[in-house]
């Protein structure tokens, strides 16, 4: 596994697109000394690796298709009634090409 | 007459024989949500149930949910009515399609009346990360203990008296953890039993619907209402169903419950054990068969930090779309990427971040085979042996939580002893398998609730309702409303 410091945490949250105050970053470090602890629990199963791992509870198949039945699609007002700008029907971004 | 700390069927009688009109049950429970002192409302939505009450179809007026108020948990989408999901990052934003559980609901005539608050997007279990801060437990006048989350607005409408019943989402015990601390019915059925189309998305091999009310029998008809597959979420059931209210049968002879004693064992309260106990030998005297049964003490350990692993990662990935762009707060920034960044940060409470954290770690290429693989490899292996010890009886019976609710500065607890891995967590296992699972009210301790939990085979709700009716009989710990003087 690999080693879990500030520089890592601060690594990964910027890679999901958000930061954290350094206290948070402290109490994150604090929080993975428990949480690796507990993942070790999850690697001492006898067998463990002899199953497949498990995605969801049972499978449920869906093996039919819809009727092809003519639907009103969502309107561009609707779509973009939650964003915060709007220009000329779309959303609107800071510029990236020069 | 009190009619809101009526149950559901009470209330539907008194509606048919005129006692009290739907407007005037619908003011009568808005009034009351204003007054709420549990900081349990998102949102009231006072103009739009006036309305849905006064354009109510007469001639729907047997549906047993015809005229009745309910509070949905705010991560179910309501067209034009604002969802938040507790967070700042959803701030302002108003869906512009409604969720199946809310399309159904309406269908009978149950009449929505608040949006509840709750963990910040349906993670954690304290009910104290939402964006409005803490939400109370209305058997605590003094504010000081945790109802337990992540539903812990939709707990808190129906243990105060708000409203007979109400919808939260559970995906490791959310629903019945705080069911457990607030002395409700807290029920979710078999995964893909109620569709989630409309649900936000935190875990979706964990997530399931499910309802508080404050009896087994409402949990019943609720159930009802919204069982049944829906072509908007494929990974909704087609297996038969029943008409649960009506296929109750509490009669416990003969019927087999299997308690596993790694996970009794692992709580120290007690009382709660003595409560427990005296209620198996009870279940006993009325011919209901005990066993207790073992399931390996390493994979009991392994309960929590596979709920942890696989819902950290699930919601990692699920909640990439929060991107305060398409909707939420909008920030300004040099490019996209300042902007996105920006809204995260702001929008996203501490809680949730770490979790992002957590899960993205064990997602790491050089992570991922030993944590979420291994992860969801020993899921298979707790699935496995749970359905093994269901082979051989009709339900798995166990004390809900290790405590009653627990002091919102109680301290932390030791996250490695075995009463936080594993009483404190069992309840997931419902999850991890999509097993029927309901939680009742078992006894109290200085005053404070505590529950019994009843988990079934898959799609055998009708036999779990009917166990836990039969319990019921027995504790007679039903229609409990809190009161609130302080």
């Amino acid at each position: 596994m690999k080693k879990v410091d500030i520089p890592l945490l601060k690594k990964v949250a910027n890679n999901l697109m958000f930061d954290m105050k350094d206290s948070e970053y402290n109490t994150l470090l604090e929080e993975f000394d428990v949480i690796l602890c507990q993942m070790e629990l999850i690697s001492e199963i006898p067998g463990v690796d002899d199953v497949e791992p498990m995605t969801f509870p049972f499978d449920v198949t869906t093996d039919f298709l819809r009727e092809d039945i003519p639907t009103t699609p969502l309107a561009q007002e609707e779509a973009l009634k939650n964003a915060g700008e709007v220009v000329d029907g779309q959303i609107r971004l800071p510029k990236v090409v020069g | 007459m009190d009619f809101l700390a009526l149950d559901i069927l009470s209330l539907h009688q008194a509606l048919l024989d005129g006692k009290i009109n739907p407007i005037e049950l619908i003011k009568l429970s808005i009034e009351k949500a204003k007054k709420d002192q549990n900081n349990a409302f998102e949102y009231i939505c006072e103009k739009e149930a006036l309305a849905a009450a006064a354009n109510l179809d007469p001639n729907k007026k047997h549906n047993l949910l015809w005229g009745i108020p309910y509070v949905l948990k705010d991560n179910f989408s309501t067209k034009d009515i604002p969802t938040t999901a507790s967070s700042n990052i959803l701030k302002g934003y108003v869906p512009i399609y409604s969720s199946e559980v809310y399309l159904r609901l309406s269908e009978q005539g149950a009449i929505l009346i608040g949006k509840a608050t709750l963990d910040e997007l349906a993670m954690g279990g304290t009910g104290m990360t939402g964006h409005k801060g803490f939400t109370f437990n209305p058997w605590d006048p003094t504010h000081k203990r945790m109802i337990g989350g992540s539903s812990c607005g939709s707990a808190a409408v129906v243990a105060a008296g708000i409203v007979p019943f109400s919808i939260g989402s559970d995906t490791g015990d959310s629903v019945r953890k705080p069911a457990s601390f607030a002395a409700l019915v807290g029920m979710k059925p078999t995964w893909g039993r109620i569709s989630r189309f409309g649900l936000f998305p935190f875990a979706p091999s964990l997530d399931h619907v499910a309802c508080f009310t404050r009896n087994v029998t409402d949990s019943a008809v609720v159930l009802e209402a919204l069982a049944g597959r829906d072509e908007k979420d494929s990974s909704s059931a087609t297996a038969p169903l029943e008409k649960y209210s009506e296929a109750i049968k509490p009669d416990l002879k003969g019927k087999k419950f299997a308690v596993i004693k790694e996970i009794n064992n692992s709580i120290s309260n007690p009382y709660i054990h003595a409560v427990f106990d005296a209620t198996v030998k009870a279940l006993q005297e009325r011919g209901a068969i005990i066993e207790y049964v073992s399931m390996d003490m390493k994979l009991c350990k392994a309960i929590y930090p596979t709920y942890i692993v696989i819902s950290c990662c699930e919601a990692t990935s699920n909640n990439a779309n929060l991107d305060g762009i398409k909707f939420g707060p909008r920030f300004d920034g040099k490019d996209y990427e300042e902007v996105m960044t920006k809204a995260r940060t702001e929008g996203f409470c501490e809680m949730i971040k770490r979790r992002f954290v957590i899960g993205s770690y064990a997602l790491f290429k050089d992570n991922q085979a030993e944590i979420f693989l291994r992860a969801q490899k020993v899921r298979r292996l707790i699935v496995d042996a749970t359905n093994k010890i269901l082979e051989k009886c009709d339900a798995i019976l166990l004390p809900a939580s290790p405590t009653t609710a627990p002091l919102f500065n109680g301290g932390n607890s030791d996250k490695l002893s075995n009463e936080y891995l594993i009483s404190d967590n069992h309840l997931a296992i419902g999850n991890f398998a999509g097993l029927p699972s309901i939680v009742l009210p078992l006894g109290f301790e200085n005053g404070l609730p505590f529950g019994i939990n009843v988990t079934g085979k898959k799609f055998a709700e009708a036999e779990v309702f009917s166990l836990a009716k039969g319990i019921e009989d027995i504790t007679k710990l039903k229609d409990l409303v809190a009161k609130e003087d302080k």
